[in-house]
């Protein structure tokens, strides 16, 4: 137990460490490009502009600029839009956070969930039509893109469903109502979910041909103690070893997903802020998903030993 | 002087059977030859080839040029695939997208390859302190959405480099530079295990020099993975390009990415979804042909990893 907590200490500063250095990284990357957040408004005149400059403090020399952002990251507050002057960043991609939290929860509910129900049921039923349906699926699932999926998704829900029930059921693009939730969701874990179902079939195809799961058949345990207990709990090892790229992969598709779907969250935020040229957003929303692909990170390693009692830290 | 006496011949058939000198490219070629799989995925990236080359002389109209009919028209017998929203042949643009989509993913691999072999190479060879250094890059990475670091290269070297009109090569730059790490890991990995292999003690104590056993001997002996990880990252280079050019972010809008083509197609979906469905099923095609082939490669080099 005090190892574990020792172990979770660790990770925890070195995601504090990277976070910090890649953010500081893009921080001085984007600090290369001169303030063009302001060039491109109209009227500007060089008083206003050296008056926008002096407000955002970017007509300080470099190290002055840096040392500033740092210690105000580490004091939690990650600056001031440049155009959206008074808007706190801080604040707004905790509400957006939480926003990309709930869509990537439930991709990753449809990923695992889709993948292991058709990864079961593709080894359990091997070479027959149901393996060869599965199999096949997610021989083409995983080369999709989640975006041609979501056009597929929008094309399906929000204009054949349309048409078919006279306007009753149909999903409205757009975020604020749980019913607008599911769709997102299917788009973004969809691809990654035959990546799982294929992982699962290869090594469930292993557990179920294991001495151990042959004695549970003959005791004459019933099928689902068989398969969920002895079969499964072991199959899904190599399964929880791909969640922390898994994770990493949601999250970089969420923001393609919530810029097609309209969902306010951190993906649309970054797109937005990109190409409005606001700096200061693009390196907030950075440091975010640094730091929540680290602790997703550390999340999965936790787990890990929970299925796998072998493994230690 | 005496002759010598004639050496006595003895009287047996000398010939022997010479076995056949297999190299790595020509086994791997007669296992991949079984995998129909992966040769469905080579016949599609040979078509993809073609088409790019057709298109750098040919297409049936400019990839540029609007108006070439009536606009939204579906696919018929004078448009095969029917004209976009600006009137655009989309047949002519997905055959320039092709080339696009070429020369991202090979120009990822190949330069993915340049950063990623030799310091993998010499991370595995030389260990100690370099090894540390380059490990420890590679390890903080990981923790990172390499993707979201790529698009704000895209950006910063266009702005750097003074090419506003962002180019393939931007993109190509931003992506190795944030993706050579696989391939660094994995050399890394196999040259740690080779270095303690007799031909590699043999050349050095023949006093081969450190490049030379490096490049002669280590290096031809990691080729076959090297060479599967170079044909996956080719769909990831792709797909990057086009979330780039589907969220604006990308090529510059007369360029026939199929990512732009299909942000384009995305807002007459309802009444011509002919426009989103050519460019979307061809990059998912592209995508699934390069995975097909990259599988069915990573088992024919390694006949003991079954999937």
């Amino acid at each position: 137990m005090r190892g574990t907590l020792l172990y979770i200490g660790q990770r925890l500063i070195l995601i504090a460490v990277t976070t910090a250095l890649v953010s500081s990284i893009v921080f001085l990357l984007l600090h290369q490009i001169p303030g063009s957040a302001f060039l491109n408004e109209t009227r500007t005149t060089p008083q206003s502009l050296a008056a926008h400059l002096h407000h955002y403090g970017l007509d300080l020399p470099l190290p002055q600029q840096y040392a500033n952002w740092a210690i105000g990251v580490l004091h939690g507050n990650l600056g001031e839009s440049l155009i959206n002057r008074g808007v706190l960043i801080t604040p707004l991609l905790i509400r957006e956070t939480s926003v990309s939290a709930t869509v990537g929860a439930f991709a990753l509910i449809v990923t695992i969930g889709l993948g292991l129900l058709l990864g079961v049921f593709a080894a359990l039923r091997q070479n027959t039509w149901v393996d060869y349906i599965a199999s096949s699926a997610a021989v083409v699932g995983y080369s999709i893109p989640s975006f041609v999926i979501a056009i597929f998704l929008l094309l399906i829900f929000g204009h054949y469903f349309y048409d078919w029930t006279q306007g009753t059921v149909y999903y409205n693009v757009g975020w604020g109502d749980w019913t607008q939730v599911p769709v997102p969701a299917i788009a973004l874990g969809l691809p990654y979910a035959s990546y799982v179902a294929r992982l699962t079939r290869a090594s469930m195809l292993e557990t179920i041909r294991t001495d151990y799961v042959r004695t549970a058949w003959a005791k004459g345990l019933r099928a689902r103690i068989v398969v969920t207990r002895h079969a499964l709990r072991n199959a899904l090892i190599p399964v929880v070893t791909i969640l922390g790229p898994l994770v990493t992969g949601i999250i970089t598709g969420s923001v393609v997903i919530e810029n097609i779907f309209g969902i306010p969250g951190l993906g649309k935020e970054f797109v937005t802020s990109i190409l409005a040229r606001d700096y200061n957003i693009v390196i907030g929303v950075f440091t975010f998903y640094a730091g929540l692909v680290g602790l997703a990170n550390l999340t999965v390693d936790v787990i890990y030993p929970v299925l796998d009692p072998r493994i230690r830290y | 002087m005496a002759q010598a006496a004639p050496v006595a011949q003895p009287d047996v058939d000398l010939t022997y059977e010479v076995p056949e000198q297999v190299t790595l490219l020509s086994d791997a070629w007669r296992r991949l030859r079984r995998n129909r799989l992966a040769l469905l995925g080579g016949a599609i990236i040979l078509l993809l080839l073609i088409v790019a080359a057709i298109s750098i002389v040919w297409t049936p109209y400019p990839t540029w040029l609007e108006a070439v009919g009536p606009t939204y028209q579906p696919p018929g017998a004078k448009h095969l695939l029917g004209l976009d929203a600006a009137g655009r042949d989309i047949l002519s643009r997905i055959m320039g997208g092709a080339l696009i989509t070429v020369q991202v993913g090979i120009g990822s691999a190949i330069i993915l390859s340049l950063i990623g072999i030799p310091l993998g190479l010499i991370a595995g060879f030389y260990r100690g302190r370099v090894d540390v250094v380059i490990s420890f890059f590679i390890n903080i990475w990981y923790g990172i959405p390499d993707l979201l670091v790529a698009l704000i290269l895209v950006f910063v070297l266009s702005d750097a480099l003074h090419l506003i009109p962002r180019g393939v090569f931007v993109i190509v730059v931003a992506f190795a530079l944030t993706r050579w790490m696989d391939m660094a890991r994995l050399v890394r990995g196999q040259t740690l295990a080779l270095r303690e292999r007799e031909f590699v003690e043999a050349a050095r104590m023949s006093g081969a020099r450190d490049f030379a056993m490096l490049f002669r001997h280590i290096f031809p002996n990691a080729l076959g993975p090297i060479i599967v990880q170079a044909t996956f990252a080719i769909p990831a280079a792709v797909l990057f390009e086009a979330f780039l050019s589907f969220l604006g972010l990308g090529l510059p809008p007369p360029t026939p990415s199929w990512g732009a083509m299909a942000a384009d197609g995305y807002h007459g979906m309802d009444f011509a979804p002919h426009i989103v469905l050519a460019p979307t099923l061809a990059l998912s095609l592209t995508l699934m042909a390069f995975n097909w082939l990259g599988d069915g490669l990573r088992d024919a080099f390694d006949p003991r990893m079954r999937r």
